[in-house]
């Protein structure tokens, strides 16, 4: 429970540097709202009461003035309704404009280069995981603080009224509301923390089996184990269920228990008041009043123990991103890659090498290196022997596990080819907001997808325009064409084009990379073919670093795949 | 084995009729209505109180107070709990139902959903249902029910009383509509709305790499935070309305509740004389009509509260009913118990008789007429440009999908739906872009086989050069999407699963060395003919460099023509 109070407290802060005034402003109108309510029963039980005895003489029924707490019954009706309707819109605004700039906040904390290295390496299970966590953290405030605030007003109005009729009723009752009502919420959460846990992490394995089964569903019949794969999916699902029932169970249980608290309350204020009637301290006009006091100040307590049983959730939420939420970014994780190097210079290793996270040797063997401004270098070697590492460890992208990194800003096509759910138009201005639909056209054409500039409107990405992988892997070339990065870092840029299209885009890339450096990382002979070094790689380690005129040169050249 | 649905409900059609979910309904009323009692032991009180009653004559009302709270506690706990276990049990069933259906579709079906919505409807959306099951239909119950019930103990009190609150009751449905439709369209509108913006953040997050190396991080930012106050908006817009067709509903129900305090505060006066049967309420009778008029109109703000469910709820029963459809093409003993197969049985000679086969909406058949021998242990390669139907070949030869004609013969014995499971038992798959499973390396070697032990998977995977990664990487999970492995590291596992299959007679290979560079492709290839001696390998490839390693070549186009020579 500590613990969860402690992970909730920087996304509380957070909370409240991004929602301010209205957080406050929506616990005040709910205040108000559960104020009114109580006033409400409370003044109605008086009304009816005390008509009642006034009702018993003509005398008395003429002289009852019925105006100023009837307009106190319609005022407090009218008030509770508008009142929970602002606290309503107050708190959901609130609360969506925080979650807003936590997503923002959290884009930029992921945006760090080693973050988003590690983001990237990361199964989508665990990505996935980030946006029902943002999700879930709305359940805070508006299940969480707001209610208890509601409860802890109501409970403090309840006892301070009954003070009015003794002192010694209002500590009880409102000790009664607060140690029983807060209690049940209290341990409501307690019981609720290991199986929401559960539930959360079976609700993954459920994903993460269903698209294990979808995805290899060929390999899974093939070995003869597609049905134990939908067991297995069904085992989550038991999981779940078992969850989702110890849950349900201390819902109920916490509901049977306001229930309880409800009943004994009135009977012991009904009793109170009996007493306090029987001395003549009070009028059975304010015993009802009391009694309905009482029974108004249990309702909010309904409301915070469903929210107890959503804090756990939220908790585990915000333990997990409370690192990319907070204020506080490290500079060192900010930049991997020093600051340029010197003149001349368009990148240098020195002794660099790269690990993957949870491995436990080098991907990398250290790397000693440097590339000229205006040098053109192609690395080689089989598949796995740490080409995509190295273009990773240039870019900066990953941070050296040894030695350092200086390299000038990059641009760098990866393998792995991203469009985004976007306009054409837009996913090319990714790289150059400016450039205006000429340079674009020209960019296309320049990839290879001269055929495409007459569709910048089209939308891309899942649902959009369909591109074949070769097509979506020139488009991601036509948007570093449009970079004015000096270094520019491609990885095997024309992979998938026929012969005749790939030697055209290679043509018009050697006549844009003029002035700027290009590193080329293929299997490709034509890819090769247009640099004037070569370094090969094996096994993580550059065995071979060939300028072109070596007599190596052209025999690492012949070992490549030709078209 | 286990694969029975977990319901114990054995009725066809579960969702129809539910003895246990009706009792959870009258449970939960007969709760609500544990309220007449306690309001009278109150009103009593109070009436004994204005008598001059002390507290020991308030022994009875408080001990009624006390007792009819724990029945209604009791009683709605146990209408809840049952109501859940229906409901959840339900969700289990359909879930069961989708996931089974999902499973029987042939991988050829072009209809079959792809794996992330699937994952996405069995995962989180399915999750509605219960919510919806559980509470909606006990609260429309009842909404029904329990005011009816209010209105006849009203009635005998007060019959002014009673018209008050029924004339504010045909207002309640209107604005139940109103509410009810405002309410599905807000959540169905944000349900969408929170849908698009998550994927929009989850798009660029997987995106991460090109937006750095575009320079555009400041940007898209500013763009996520453009969305996401897009969203807000949006969702405020909706839930603007509808909350305040909620207020509306909570005004009516205050103005009944107060309309009724004033007349029984009038009548208690002698100012409004009538109304009630003998002329004069006494002080119980006009507390407990008040403490009833409340109660009379709770049900219906509940229901209203419960209508959110029932659109998310409708809508997660919709997909799921959706996924659990049977497609267009089955998959021949999907989910069958592969009978034993001998662990070291001869290679079988492979019979095609004029097979055919047409995907689903082409206008030319894939195949059409196709025959082919291949004899024990013999090394073929199928070869011919991509897209002329390679692949489907192989797949009616695993049995993946089954043949619209013609006949397969896997070492005598007929591919039918029957025997698919038994004989694919004596086979192994190798695709071009082999699955990479959520866990470990050896985890995927194994693939759940019980036969198949750990020591032997780690010797697969060193006897296909996956030592080294194996040595870097231990126990670590290999991500979802294979990331961290690259093309040649996956089609290495795909031989690892082929080096531990011992029994494993007739490998099929799908375009093996399509992705792989030169250096890696031939490493790949002599792995592949060397895991492959004593069986017969068939190969489907247009790369020619494997097909003149095999002991024959046929050339598909050819092939097409043996029949009809």
């Amino acid at each position: 429970m500590s613990g969860d109070l402690n992970a909730l407290r920087p996304v509380v802060r957070a909370l409240a540097r991004e929602g301010g005034l209205r957080l406050h402003a929506g616990m005040g109108l709910a205040v108000v709202t559960a104020l009114a309510g109580l006033g409400l029963l409370a003044l109605s039980g008086w009304f009816i009461t005390a008509t009642a005895l006034a009702g018993l003489t003509a005398a008395a029924a003429l002289a009852f003035d019925v105006f100023v707490p009837g307009a106190g019954v319609r005022g407090f009706a009218l008030l509770r309704t508008a009142a929970r309707y602002g606290e309503r819109v107050t708190t959901h605004d609130a609360t969506l404009k925080a979650l807003a700039a936590f997503r923002e906040r959290l884009f930029r904390g992921w945006a760090r280069p080693q973050a988003a290295r590690t983001l990237l390496a990361r199964p989508a299970r665990l990505l996935f995981r980030l946006t029902s966590d943002v999700d879930a953290l709305d359940a805070l405030y508006l299940r969480g603080i707001i209610p208890l605030v509601a409860c802890a007003a109501t409970a403090a109005v309840a006892a301070i009224l009954l003070s009015f009729l003794d002192f010694r009723l209002g500590l009880a009752a409102g000790g009664a509301l607060l140690v029983g009502g807060l209690g049940v919420a209290v341990l409501a959460a307690r019981a609720a923390r290991r199986p929401t846990r559960r539930r959360a992490y079976a609700g993954e394995a459920l994903r993460a089996r269903v698209v294990d089964m979808v995805r290899g569903q060929t390999e899974l019949v093939m070995a003869g184990r597609l049905a134990p794969q939908t067991d297995a999916v069904m085992a989550a699902d038991a999981r779940q269920a078992q969850a989702d029932d110890a849950l349900n169970r201390i819902e109920v249980r916490a509901g049977a228990a306001l229930t309880l608290l409800t009943g004994a309350l009135l009977a012991g204020v009904l009793a109170a008041a009996a007493h306090l009637a029987e001395g003549g301290t009070i009028g059975a006009p304010i015993a009802a009043m009391a009694l309905l006091a009482v029974f108004a100040a249990v309702e909010p307590f309904g409301a915070l123990r469903r929210g107890a049983l959503e804090i756990g959730r939220a908790a585990l939420a915000a333990k997990r991103l409370a690192p990319r939420l907070s204020d506080t970014d490290s500079s060192a994780e900010d930049a991997p890659v020093a600051p340029s190097p010197e003149p001349g210079v368009a990148l240098r290793l020195a002794e660099a090498a790269a690990r993957h996270a949870g491995d436990r040797g080098f991907a990398l063997a250290p790397v000693t290196l440097t590339l000229r401004a205006g040098e053109r270098v192609a690395i080689v070697g089989p598949s796995g022997a740490g080409k995509s590492t190295l273009m990773a460890l240039m870019a900066g992208e990953i941070a050296p596990a040894a030695g350092s990194v200086t390299a000038a800003p990059a641009a760098w096509l990866s393998q792995r080819t991203t469009l985004f759910r976007d306009s054409l138009r837009d996913n090319l201005r990714l790289a150059a907001p400016d450039a205006d639909d000429a340079r674009l056209r020209d960019a296309l054409s320049g990839a290879g997808l001269g055929a495409f500039a007459g569709r910048l409107d089209a939308p891309l990405g899942e649902g959009g325009m369909g591109l074949s992988g070769g097509q979506s892997r020139r488009l991601a070339l036509a948007r570093l064409l449009l970079s004015d990065a000096p270094l520019w870092l491609l990885d095997e840029p024309t992979d998938g084009l026929d012969g005749p299209t790939a030697r055209d885009v290679l043509r018009r890339l050697v006549a844009k990379t003029r002035g700027r450096t290009l590193v080329v990382a293929t299997h490709l002979r034509r890819e090769a073919d247009v640099c004037d070094r070569v370094i090969v790689l094996e096994g993580g380690r550059v065995v071979a670093d060939l300028a072109r005129g070596a007599p190596d040169f052209r025999s690492a050249l012949d070992r490549l795949r030709p078209d | 084995m286990t694969h029975t649905p977990p319901t114990t409900d054995a009725s066809p059609e579960p969702g129809r009729s539910r003895p246990r979910a009706s009792l959870a309904l009258w449970l939960q009323a007969a709760a609500a209505l544990m309220w007449l009692p306690q309001a009278a032991a109150l009103a009593l009180g109070v009436g004994r109180i204005a008598e001059g009653g002390g507290a020991t004559a308030m022994l009875a009302p408080a001990a009624a107070l006390i007792g009819f709270g724990a029945l209604r506690a009791g009683l709605d706990a146990a209408g809840q709990r049952l109501a859940f276990r229906d409901a959840r049990a339900e969700l289990s069933r359909l879930r069961f139902n989708a996931t089974r259906a999902l499973a029987a579709r042939s991988p050829l079906d072009a209809g079959r959903a792809p794996s992330g919505l699937a994952a996405s409807v069995l995962a989180e959306q399915a999750e509605a249902v219960t919510a919806y099951v559980a509470r909606f239909q006990p609260a429309r119950f009842k909404a029904t029910a329990v005011p009816l019930v209010i209105l006849a103990c009203v009635a005998p009190l007060s019959w002014l009383a009673a018209l008050i609150l029924m004339a504010a009751a045909p207002l309640i449905p209107l604005f139940m509509a109103l509410v009810g439709w405002r309410a599905k369209a807000a959540s169905e509108r944000q349900f969408v709305a929170m849908g698009e913006m998550n994927g929009f953040l989850l798009d660029r997050l997987r995106g991460l790499d090109a937006i750095r190396s575009a320079g555009a991080v400041e940007a898209t930012a500013q763009r996520v935070r453009a969305e996401a106050d897009g969203l807000r908006r949006r969702a405020m817009a909706v839930l603007r309305i509808a909350f305040l067709s909620s207020a509306v509903l909570e005004l009516f129900s205050a103005l009944g509740v107060a309309l009724v305090a004033v007349y029984v505060g009038f009548n208690l006066l002698g100012q409004i004389p009538f109304g009630a049967w003998g002329g004069r309420l006494s002080l119980p009778e006009g507390l407990f009509v008040l403490l009833l008029a409340p109660a009379f109109f709770e049900p219906l703000r509940e229901l209203s509260a419960a209508w959110h469910d029932r659109a998310s709820g409708q809508a997660a029963l919709e997909a799921l009913e959706r996924l659990a459809a049977p497609g267009r093409m089955a998959l021949p003993g999907a989910v069958d118990e592969p009978a034993f197969a001998p662990p070291f049985g001869p290679a079988p000679v492979v019979r095609l008789k004029g097979l055919r086969f047409a995907h689903d909406g082409a206008e030319r058949p894939a195949l059409d007429g196709f025959s082919l021998v291949v004899a024990p242990g013999e090394r073929v390669a199928v070869l011919g440009p991509s897209g002329t139907g390679k692949s489907t070949l192989l797949a009616l030869i695993a049995g993946l999908a089954p043949a619209a004609g013609g006949r397969i013969l896997i070492g005598g014995a007929e591919m039918t739906p029957d025997t698919a499971a038994a004989l694919r038992a004596r086979m192994v798959w190798i695709g071009q872009t082999p699955h990479v499973f959520s866990g470990s390396l050896s985890r995927n070697v194994r693939l759940g086989r019980p036969d198949i032990g750990r020591v032997q998977a780690e010797r697969a995977l060193r006897a296909t050069a996956l030592g080294p990664l194996l040595d870097r990487r231990g126990d670590a999970a290999v991500g979802e999407n294979g990331l961290g492995l690259s093309g040649g590291e996956t089609l290495r596992l795909a031989l690892a699963r082929l080096a531990v299959a011992p029994g494993a007679t007739l490998v099929l290979a799908d375009e093996p060395t399509a992705h792989l560079d030169r250096e890696t492709a031939r490493q790949i290839m002599d792995a592949l003919i060397a895991l492959s001696a004593g069986r017969t390998l068939i190969v489907a490839t247009h790369d020619p460099e494997l097909a003149a390693r095999m002991d024959r070549i046929v050339r598909f186009d050819d092939a097409r023509l043996e029949d009809a020579a």
